[in-house]
């Protein structure tokens, strides 16, 4: 269960099978996101693979006969009409068709008609049709999935195409539940097993017949849990993410004044990149000191090679040139990313923001909080974006606590000039009218286990203030994993597959609204205590993309829960 | 489907519903998966429960050992199966096998990029049977037709009369000209005839159209679709401009066309690709130099006597060379002409740049040739650790052999069975003198041959060095010390059947 060696197979597959010969590839959008992933263009040139084109971006028709031309597109009905022309005037001498997902035979068809000088050697469905993030989270790169608090017609059929392309390219034929209560997680676990149904002969895989339990898909929505993407984090990837802003595994620094020139983008694959492989997941305090290790080990290198005397010493540095290269960049470009994060967090005093922000998600102590909150958002040195945060957790926490002073806060942000309307939006969105299990862990007495469990918690105190948040996830899947029982919060909707009373052996979770790189977190740690779990999203969320993406799914919808903030929120949804 | 070898009992139990199996925690009775996380989950969560704990692993060193056995071998299957299936995946992630074997210290390392299991290519679904199936069909039927043309063309020009009535009296007698009297309107562009606007006829279908429709294919291309020979054509030359080409109506000279670009397409072969498929060769065949190399490196280091130092030279020369070749001609793509701006010039750039790489990475990162010093040492040292080696196993053979002795002297009949078994594990030394005692005087005769086989198999490693052949020469060198062990071992045995009853008495 690895997704990027899934879509790194399938892309082996498309170079393999075109034979020996330079070649061409054309690509779509959205194929050449899921290919970058996976793949750097260096890889792709030890391929044979030396060109590549949009298949929209109407070049010259300058031909070159000598070249094998692999085509990896989405099955849409533009790029069947694009693909028509180019096989009609073919450019390159061969053409290898690849579908990222499921094709009408009627394209087929018009398609065939369309190679009249008998140019397509390959017609095929190879369904790499997700961005690998991480080798157990996948991202389909829609940012905004909702709009009046229902699917948009376009993201629930991509959600839908790309769920059934990780099912097929893991070999998998899962029992499907969803959250119970959340129309667009039932909509689209619908949806799913009507694919499956339709396209059964493909979902035929004879590795569920051994009698193990059939693999599980959860279908989960993100307004169960409003607040893992609000945290900030404190773990390599999530931080950089919440900070600089990842998107396709590459960052962005171009508006960072201090960063060298040859550092403006970076790539950060885990996979192709053994430093970034190796820490993401570790925290900022651990990177710190493996960086400072890193660098003493370069200097050590850097100074043995400066003592070229002879002309042995020449060649010998030459030799390791690549390595050497290759190691003073990856040093390089960590030292400046670190450098960035330090120098955000102490500027934004995220210490103390992101103290508060863990207690407020971890620990009711309403009046003690709210005082706190007050200090801090009204202290300049604290950015408007992370006060209306700290509000926004505040107002989650406490939507329903007698004493809830969520207006008196909105006015200190309004006064500071910050965008109120965002914090009812965000209730509209999530609030506890919508939520279903015990985000905050409020424990009902009759729950026994789990009323001991929190008192050990507490007992035992906290390792570190910064991670004592742990994402509702988390609880879920260790619920599924130990055979609990599921049916009332997750029904089944394939429910003959269901087996009795025993937990699946791999499950693929996907969150509606986008997952975060805290929950990747947790589903790697799941990963390392031997289970098999993947977690997908609409996207990959930080603080800001998600309240971003609140503000457009509750927009021009009429605010019924909200009542007491009626003067913060924006006019069109009154 | 998991490596946990409890999985197949597990199906009869667990249909009863109540039983469950698995590294069930007996207080909280939650499944973990594996030893390890159970005792850890116990030692952390029940801690207060000392007693429990105690018995607890007593039951699992108990079960430990009975388990211990089979499961090890299982997961040694699993490790090396998957590896060996897909070795194309296997280059890229070259920590995932190591780190597989220490479970314990993977997890401890976060590194997600190595513990998962290698796995299959995903779902696949070909539709190319489907597209012949509808393409076929329409491109015979375009085949048939343009053959017919073609055949009709050859006809035409075979003997084309220069005189511009005889060649329309020729070009009629091939191809029926359908009769115009009854068409009206032009049928391309439906415009009528009259006198400004006259039928004309297409030489190949003897279809209708207007002078505004017609297409012309110059005589020479016609000649060359007709595959027949230009230098018969001059006369042609001269033809008035107008008359140097054949009219033709649009569907025809499409026909025309698309087999003359397929054609072309197919025998494109410019000065691009045939550099381009040099390089393609050099790559390949100093692939396995570049392993080779490797590992005479690593045998050298070793101190090996296989190889010599000058055999690593040469072979890096060799490799020196294809790169340098590999360069040039990459750099000799770079400068084939071609528009500014155009897809060849990427592409030029493209493969130049991949070629750069491909140097780079595996033909220059080869690690450097050891010192003579260095690997004198590293010989030096081997033949003292094999001489040690050898001074052990002769004195543990003597020990067996003495011990044995004694065990035989005070159970004056003995027990072959154990006793033998010992003798053999004792040295292989002693009992393979013991073996081939009584034959080696038989064979002593034979030792003449041995020796002019060695020198025969001296003088091949001489030329496959020369050739650099060195796969044939370590297969030659590994035969020659057999042999020479062999001799060794003869020429001991004489000296030594003498100087062996002594010590046995």
């Amino acid at each position: 269960m690895n997704l990027i060696s899934g879509i790194k197979l399938y892309i082996e597959k498309m170079c393999s099978e075109s034979g020996p010969g330079m070649k061409i590839i054309l690509l779509d959008k959205e194929t050449t996101s899921i290919i970058s992933m996976a793949f750097s263009q260096s890889d792709m040139l030890q391929r044979e693979v030396y060109l590549f084109e949009r298949l929209d971006s109407g070049r010259s028709n300058e031909r070159l006969k000598y070249l094998k031309c692999i085509v990896f597109i989405r099955p849409t009905k533009q790029n069947i009409q694009l693909l028509a022309n180019e096989l009609r005037n073919p450019k390159y001498s061969a053409y290898y068709i690849y579908f990222s997902n499921i094709i009408p035979r009627t394209d087929i068809k018009y398609l065939a008609e369309c190679d009249e000088s008998e140019s397509v050697r390959e017609v095929k469905e190879l369904y790499a049709d997700y961005l690998c993030v991480n080798p157990n989270l996948f991202s389909l790169g829609i940012p905004n999935c909702m709009a009046n608090l229902n699917w948009l017609p376009d993201a629930l059929n991509r959600s839908m195409q790309g769920i059934t392309a990780v099912l097929l390219s893991l070999k998998l034929n899962p029992v499907i539940r969803y959250r119970a209560g959340s129309q667009a997680a039932q909509l689209l676990a619908k949806l799913i097993y009507e694919q499956i149904t339709k396209e059964s002969s493909l979902f035929d895989f004879r590795s569920n017949m051994d009698g193990a339990a059939p693999p599980l898909l959860l279908v989960l929505d993100r307004r169960d849990d409003p607040v893992t993407p609000l945290l900030h984090q404190w773990t390599y990837q999530a931080m950089v993410h919440e900070l600089l802003h990842i998107k396709n595994n590459r960052l962005d620094l171009s508006n960072c004044p201090n960063v060298p020139k040859d550092f403006k983008e970076l790539v950060l694959s885990g996979d192709q990149d053994d430093f970034y492989g190796n820490n993401m997941y570790a925290n900022y305090g651990e990177i710190g000191s493996t960086i400072k290790q890193l660098m003493e080990e370069f200097q050590r290198k850097a100074n043995d090679h400066k003592k070229v005397e002879s002309i042995a010493d020449m060649k010998n540095f030459i030799e390791s040139y690549p390595q050497f290269k290759k190691m003073s960049g990856t040093v390089q470009k960590h030292l400046c990313v670190i450098g960035e994060l330090s120098a955000l967090s102490n500027k934004r005093n995220l210490f103390e923001v992101s103290e508060l922000e863990q207690e407020i998600a971890c620990k009711a102590e309403h009046s003690a909080q709210l005082q706190r909150i007050k200090k801090l958002i009204a202290d300049e040195r604290v950015s408007i974006d992370d006060a209306l945060k700290l509000v926004a957790l505040y107002a989650l926490r406490y939507e329903r606590h007698a004493n809830c002073d969520t207006s008196g806060l909105l006015q200190i942000i309004k006064t500071r000039g910050g965008r109120a309307a965002i914090v009812p939006s965000l209730i509209e969105y999530a609030g506890t009218h919508v939520r279903q299990g015990d985000l905050f862990n409020m424990v009902r007495i009759t729950d026994a286990v789990k009323l001991t469990r929190n008192l050990i918690k507490g007992l035992k105190g906290v390792e570190n203030v910064f991670t004592q948040h742990t994402p509702l996830l988390k609880e879920t899947l260790e619920d599924v994993f130990k055979g609990r029982e599921l049916d009332p919060l997750f029904p089944a909707i394939n429910s003959e597959l269901v087996p009795f009373r025993r937990p699946p052996q791999e499950v693929v979770v996907f969150i509606i609204g986008g997952a975060t790189y805290e929950e990747a977190l947790a589903v790697h740690q799941l990963n390392n205590a031997g289970y098999k779990v993947i977690l997908g999203g609409t996207t990959i969320h930080n603080s800001q993309s998600f309240i971003q993406e609140v503000v457009a799914a509750t927009s021009g919808i009429q605010f019924k829960h909200t009542k007491s903030m009626i003067k913060y929120c924006s006019t069109d949804n009154i | 489907m998991s490596g946990n070898p409890f999985d197949s009992d597990e199906d009869q139990s667990s249909a009863s519903g109540e039983i469950l199996e698995g590294f069930l925690c007996p207080i909280c009775r939650a499944d973990l998966k594996s030893i390890d996380v159970l005792t850890d989950h116990f030692a952390r969560q029940h801690a207060e429960e000392e007693d429990a704990l105690k018995s607890f692993k007593d039951i699992f060193t108990k079960a430990k050992k009975k388990i211990l056995n089979p499961f090890e071998d299982e997961k040694g299957a699993s490790v090396s199966s998957p590896a060996g299936s897909s070795s194309s995946a296997a280059g890229k992630n070259p920590n995932g096998n190591g780190d597989r074997n220490g479970p314990s210290n993977a997890r401890s390392r976060l590194n997600v990029f190595n513990y998962m299991a290698r796995q299959q290519p995903g779902a696949e679904c070909s539709h190319f049977e489907y597209f012949q199936s509808i393409r076929n069909p329409r491109l015979e039927r375009y085949a048939s037709e343009t053959n017919k043309l073609i055949i009709r063309l050859h006809r035409l020009l075979k003997d084309l009369p220069a005189d511009s009535v005889q060649r329309r009296q020729h070009e009629q007698q091939t191809v029926a000209w359908l009769d115009g009297s009854s068409v009206k309107l032009c049928p391309s562009c439906a415009k009528s005839f009259h006198i400004a606007r006259r039928q004309h006829h297409c030489r190949l279908c003897g279809g209708i159209m207007c002078n505004d429709c017609s297409k012309f294919l110059p005589l020479e291309d016609a000649m060359q679709l007709a595959s027949l020979s230009t230098t018969r054509s001059e006369p042609l030359q001269q033809l008035h401009q107008h008359e140097n080409a054949i009219r033709l109506c649009e569907h025809c000279l499409w026909l025309l066309d698309t087999r003359k670009d397929m054609h072309e397409s197919r025998t494109c072969r410019p000065l691009l690709v045939q550099v381009y498929e040099q390089i393609r060769q050099l790559q390949k065949e100093v692939t396995p130099d570049l392993d080779m190399y490797l590992k005479i490196i690593n045998s050298l280091n070793e101190g090996d006597t296989i190889f010599t130092l000058a055999d690593a030279g040469a072979l890096r020369g060799k490799i020196g060379q294809v790169a340098e070749a590999m360069d040039m001609r990459s750099k000799r793509i770079l400068a084939i002409f071609c528009e500014p701006g155009s897809r060849e010039e990427a592409l030029k750039k493209a493969i130049r740049l991949g070629c750069i790489q491909a140097i780079k990475e595996r033909m220059l990162s080869l690690p450097p040739l050891p010192e003579e010093s260095h690997i004198r040492q590293m010989q030096e040292r081997r033949r003292m650790e094999t001489e040690q080696r050898i001074l052990t196993e002769q004195r543990m053979a003597m020990e067996a052999y003495e011990r044995n002795n004694m065990a035989a002297n005070q159970s004056n009949v003995g027990v072959p069975g154990p006793e033998s078994g010992s003798f053999a594990q004792g040295s292989d030394l002693q009992s393979l003198n013991n073996w081939s005692a009584p034959q080696a005087a038989s064979k002593s005769s034979l030792d003449d041959p041995l020796i002019e086989q060695i020198n025969i198999i001296k003088g091949y490693i001489k030329q496959a060095r020369q050739d650099m052949n060195f796969e044939v020469v370590e297969t030659l060198e590994l035969n020659l010390r057999e042999l020479q062990r062999e001799v060794y071992e003869r020429q001991r045995q004489s000296q030594g059947s003498t100087a062996a009853s002594p010590t046995e008495a």
